[in-house]
């Protein structure tokens, strides 16, 4: 299957993947770009309960969230061209990127539209309230009440949405993207060092998934110390889990002394 | 009989128990008072084992265990031996009432399926909610949920009942319903000791009232000595001090 | 617009074949998973010295990396390290008994594991405090009160992220195609190529995992409903 396992192998294919990555992360961040605006394209209808319309977004969340995103990439590849025929514009030169990244966008417009219902339905009823008695209109009660605080509550959906999407971005080289991934398998078979190849990119995804992780936490802390009011909203129940940590793990330290 | 010895327990630098000695006679009826922060409730969590003191022994009747060394097969037998009433019931919430009671001895007392039903019916019975077989806990307002609490405890015929402020959670109007349950298992013989904030309940019921505050028994003695003539000046200013909320009651 | 909509039936009827191939990877990966996430879960919330160590790192290694890393990393790792072992102590088992499809249930169940111990752990710890008090009052052991009081309610309250692992797995089998293991993808793939009728394929193969999630979901909701009964009440 392969040649003996050589550890310098990894190091030396680092470089060699490393130098893919701008192409990977380019996929994940068009791809949440529009998966973003899509996502609100398709929330808005079932947030103000649009009838028709309301369907549509249902179907599309229900079967974007209830197929493999690898069938996806493929409906989205063999799919697209057809549809572009209709109106004649031809497809057959597009650049494979293209495909993956309107795929991955779909997708994750998808669950991106359920986090932002989520993330709008979690803002307190009250606040709306409290936004039109100061005489708000209902668009300004949106954009200064609403959104602000339904931003910090999507944070964390969102930090999972986006790297969930990098890891699956590892797939986009089933359509001959060259990508890391695509590169990794273009490595492994010129070398038959196929083990050091997978490590060497699951380093890369692992720092990087990592990092965003931070990041976003990052993130949250900020938006949160802004937002005072969301501040004890959001805090309560984490600092409410913690809590219970500390008095499980305390509780048990109680009654079993080993 | 039930007998704590130099019981000692810290948080952290924070110690809430020192040296604690108290002694309770067999179907003895102790109630424990004390400012919030005293330590009583800690002190009703060690009979339990729901706290491990750092220091201290318990006897409760022929079974010892010496804090500091007991193992797991100790802390099983304690428990064993005495049952608790919580302040917010803590029934178990995926079960009916009835299962709530039968539980326990099936579980951990090993009783058949019928025996367990019988005996959980008549203590639910004994509680007044023969009726409420198979509600949930959520379905019952928080005094029924307490008096399921004292049959789930009364079934288990534990030792001791421990019953850890068991009014203080519930609405004014539905403190009455449980008070009056736990007076009639208190004529039954049954051991308690109760940690409590009702005065009047006090008084009536208990036949051997404690003192807490930070952390010590200041006083101990019979009800109508620690209500009428309290020694300490501790003891005194707190019982001014609640007494006077509701004196014109009396 | 060149589309055959009587081949997607026929596509269908031949992506049956690999159903029970698919259904296996998915149920076998999530049975393990979740036994392996409660162990994870608990090892995790008892501080069990060492090996919550361990336990985390596995899960932040799982949940850092791409699931397609863990079947290839399985794939041509686990071969080396069996074969290696075999030959050093002369053990008559060589890695080419293994299936393909072991490497896929092995690796598969290992994902499965660490986001099922996130969702175990969670659900532990939504579990009131007073309620394994409770059980200990009554004179329960540590076990008996988890498996009896805690791991029931924690279920109820897990039920939801269960499902979305599920379908999460279910999604997550059509990767087995990069190891040869032919599931309703692969099967996709090659009905596809054999009749050159690539996006009918793959609309029969979206189809048929669009309905298992629906079903699925259709179930959880349903599961759902009749376990939180005792909620109904309202009264917290």
């Amino acid at each position: 299957m392969g040649r003996q396992f050589d550890f310098n192998y990894v190091l030396d294919f680092l470089p060699k993947l490393l130098s893919y990555l701008h192409i990977t992360l380019f996929i994940v961040a068009s791809s949440i770009v529009l998966g973003i605006i899509m996502g609100f394209i398709v929330a808005l209808p079932r947030l103000y309960n649009v009838p028709v319309l309301k369907r549509v977004s249902q179907v599309y969340v229900s079967f974007f969230r209830g197929t493999p995103i690898l069938i996806q990439l493929f409906l989205i590849y063999y799919g697209l061209p057809e549809l572009l025929k209709l109106v004649h514009v031809d497809a057959s030169r597009t650049n494979v990127l293209v495909f993956v990244i309107v795929a991955y966008a779909l997708h994750s417009g998808a669950f991106i539209s359920e986090a932002i219902r989520a993330a709008v339905n979690a803002v307190d009823r009250g606040q709306i309230e409290a936004a039109y008695s100061v005489g708000m209109s209902g668009y300004q009660a949106l954009t200064r009440i609403v959104l602000p605080q339904a931003l910090a509550i999507s944070i964390p959906i969102l930090a999972n949405l986006v790297i969930a999407n990098l890891k699956d971005t590892s797939l986009a080289f089933t359509l001959g993207a060259m990508e890391m991934t695509g590169k990794s398998q273009t490595l492994g078979s010129a070398t038959r060092h196929f083990l050091e190849t997978y490590i060497a990119l699951s380093l890369i995804y692992f720092v990087i998934s990592t990092v965003l992780e931070r990041m976003f936490f990052y993130m949250e802390a900020r938006l949160l110390r802004h937002e005072r009011q969301v501040v004890e909203k959001e805090r309560s129940p984490r600092k409410l889990i913690g809590w219970r940590k500390r008095e499980i793990a305390r509780l048990e330290k109680g009654v079993d002394p080993h | 009989m039930i007998k704590l010895t130099n019981i000692s327990k810290s948080f952290g630098k924070h110690e809430v128990l020192h040296r604690i000695n108290l002694t309770v006679e067999k179907g003895g009826v102790v109630v424990i008072l004390g400012p919030s922060g005293s330590g009583k409730t800690t002190l009703l969590r060690c009979i339990n084992y729901l706290e491990k003191p750092n220091e201290g022994q318990i006897e409760i009747g022929d079974f010892s265990l010496d804090y500091k060394h007991a193992n797991k097969k100790d802390i099983h037998n304690l428990r064993q031996r005495s049952a608790m009433v919580f302040q917010h019931y803590n029934l178990f919430k995926h079960k009916t009432v009835l299962e709530n009671v039968m539980e326990g001895l099936i579980i951990v007392q090993k009783f058949s399926a019928d025996a367990a039903k019988s005996k959980s019916i008549e203590m639910l019975e004994k509680v007044g909610l023969g009726a409420k077989l198979a509600a949930y806990p959520s379905q019952l307002s928080g005094g029924q949920q307490q008096r399921v609490g004292i049959a789930r405890a009364l079934a288990l015929n534990p030792e001791v009942i421990l019953f850890d402020e068991p009014t203080s959670a519930l609405d004014p109007e539905l403190v009455g319903e449980v008070l009056d349950v736990i007076r009639k298992i208190a004529k039954e013989g049954i051991t308690m000791i109760v940690v409590t904030h009702e005065m009047g309940f006090a008084r009536d019921v208990s036949n051997h009232v404690v003192f807490m505050d930070e952390g010590v028994i200041v006083e101990e003695g019979r009800p109508q000595d620690i209500f009428g003539a309290p020694k300490e000046e501790r003891t005194k200013q707190f019982l001014k001090r609640i007494t006077s909320e509701w004196a014109y009651s009396i | 617009m060149k589309i055959d909509p009587l081949f997607i039936l026929t596509a269908l009827l031949s992506l049956i074949k690999a159903l029970p191939t698919t259904l296996i990877i998915t149920v076998v990966s999530v049975s393990i998973g979740l036994i392996l996430g409660s162990t994870v879960a608990l090892i995790r919330i008892y501080r069990i010295p060492v090996l919550h160590r361990i336990a985390a790192a596995y899960v932040m290694f799982i949940r850092g990396t791409p699931m397609l890393m863990h079947l290839l990393l399985i794939y041509f790792g686990l071969p080396m390290l069996i074969d290696g072992i075999s030959g050093t102590w002369g053990l008559p088992f060589h890695s080419n008994q293994i299936p393909l499809i072991g490497f896929v249930l092995i690796s598969f169940s290992l994902t499965a594991g660490a986001y099922m111990s996130e969702v175990v752990r969670a659900g532990i710890l939504a579990v009131n405090r007073g309620q394994i008090e409770a059980a200990y009052s009554v004179g329960m052991t540590t076990a008996q009160a988890l498996r009896r009081i805690v791991l029931p309610q924690a279920l109820s309250v897990c039920l939801p992220n269960l499902s979305n692992s599920l379908i999460g797995m279910l999604h997550a089998s059509t990767l087995a195609f990069t190891v040869s293991v032919v599931d309703i993808n692969a099967q996709a793939q090659i009905v596809a190529a054999t009749n050159w009728k690539f996006l009918e394929s793959y609309i029969a193969a979206a189809l048929l995992f669009w309905g298992m999630t629906v079903l699925i979901e259709r179930a959880t909701s349903r599961l759902e409903k009749r376990i939180n009964n005792y909620n109904r009440g309202g009264v917290a």
